[in-house]
């Protein structure tokens, strides 16, 4: 699986990728974590606010710091 | 299992510590804060007296007692603010505000939007994604601004704190001349047709608008969604609240009445101007101002010239037109600069005028 998390890297946005990593600790397997901060791409994706994380291509949430355990819900849907 | 269809079996209610780490713990934590909160200062002041031998008539005294009574003081108010704040932004989204606001020509949509502007939560390294995506779904560039203006400038945290240390006259004025700068600002900006004056890549790049989704959460998860809040932010600002309330203690025991009066009082007229230049490059926390606020009311500082400046402080911080600069030309920037600071400066000679 590929995790996106969009943000310019403030502090909000740090603690997101951490979570989503540990996530994917939880999970195992070969998973990624990229971090996107490029306004550009934001824009293409249609994100307003940071952070935000899309699973495989797809926008799950947007202004939200989520949990390890909230990201890993989302992981197994 | 057939009977469930007639009688549906009462739900198995989770088990106790479940519940009680859903938020359920927050029920008695409410009284147990109130009470803390009434015994601050009889504390602090005894703490002061007893304890560090001060006399609270004292220069020193008067500041330690200012300090030990403030900081917990304002971290409990803090608290309790970003929980309810917080639990409230999970219902309104930046998609919402933006489809609320697209195509709203004209000055009531400048007026919805220094509304919105106050209770949507924003950070603003958000800016810029926010204002692309408000202006490429048609939202006009005035009502963005508007938008823009009153989301740092009303902070939904410093209103309350306002609300719960002075009463609700200033927490009114606060608002009310927040929104009113923010509604002008943005009407202004939109006038002057400054479209051109947008970087060309904003208008170029592709775009895409995502729908905005109505997220169904359980109030259990809105009520955790808030403690986290208060961790995130509480747990950020701390040390720009204690260095606010330790200015403010400074200014309270140490700073001489007459002075503040002087420099800050009705009769200066160049003290309003002072306050925004003094307050822009500063960059704190809202909830860091209050205290220091707090400290010049008391020492007789005017009250015009005491919002003026907070709102320099909070309003028009240094990072966030750093970070506009990517989306808007320096010319659109220094017109944003400008119009924002003359209104802060207006509405500190009203209230030094009229109070």
């Amino acid at each position: 699986m590929l995790i996106e998390v969009f943000g310019s890297g403030c502090a909000r946005c740090q603690t997101l990728e951490k979570n989503a990593q540990q996530a994917l600790a939880q999970l195992g397997g070969e998973h990624a974590v990229v971090k996107v901060s490029d306004y550009a791409a934001m824009a293409a994706r249609g994100i307003l606010s940071t952070p935000a994380l899309a699973i495989d291509g797809q926008l799950r949430f947007q202004g939200k710091v989520a949990s390890a355990a909230e990201i890993l819900e989302l992981l197994k849907v | 299992m057939p009977e469930l269809e007639c009688c549906p079996r009462p739900v198995p209610k989770p088990s106790g510590p479940s519940s009680w780490r859903r938020g359920g713990w927050l029920l008695p934590a409410l009284p147990a804060w109130f009470a803390v909160y009434h015994f601050l200062e009889p504390v602090a002041n005894r703490l002061t007296t007893r304890v560090f031998g001060l006399d609270l008539a004292s220069r020193a005294g008067s500041a330690l007692a200012f300090f030990l009574y403030d900081s917990p003081k304002v971290l409990l108010l803090l608290s309790l603010v970003v929980l309810g704040v917080t639990f409230m932004q999970t219902f309104i989204t930046a998609e919402h505000t933006r489809d609320v606001l697209a195509d709203r020509a004209g000055a009531w949509g400048n007026l919805l939007a220094a509304l919105f502007g106050i209770f949507t939560p924003f950070c603003s390294c958000s800016a810029i994604p926010l204002f692309i995506g408000f202006v490429r779904v048609g939202v006009p560039l005035g009502v963005t601004f508007s938008y823009l203006v009153a989301a740092p400038m009303v902070n939904e945290v410093a209103l309350f704190m306002l609300l719960g240390m002075f009463g609700w006259k200033i927490a009114a004025i606060y608002a009310g001349t927040g929104v009113a700068i923010a509604f002008v600002a943005g009407w202004v900006l939109g006038r002057l047709k400054m479209e051109r004056h947008l970087e060309p890549w904003v208008m170029e790049i592709p775009f895409q608008a995502q729908a905005a989704t109505r997220t169904r959460m359980a109030t259990s998860d809105r009520l955790a969604a808030a403690v986290q809040g208060v961790r995130d932010i509480v747990g950020k600002v701390w040390p720009y609240l204690l260095a606010g309330i330790a200015v403010g203690a400074f200014i309270h025991g140490y700073v001489p009445q007459d002075l503040l009066a002087r420099f800050m009082g009705k009769g200066a007229w160049w003290s309003v101007p002072l306050a925004v230049l003094v307050g822009v490059p500063l960059y704190s926390n809202a909830a860091g101002v209050i205290p220091i606020v707090q400290a010049l009311l008391g020492k007789g500082a005017a009250l015009g010239t005491t919002l003026a400046f907070m709102m320099a402080v909070i309003g028009l911080s240094l990072p966030e037109t750093i970070i506009l600069r990517k989306v808007l030309k320096p010319r659109l920037i220094a017109v944003f600069i400008g119009v924002v600071a003359a209104g802060i400066m207006l509405v500190g000679y009203l209230f030094n005028l009229i109070l």
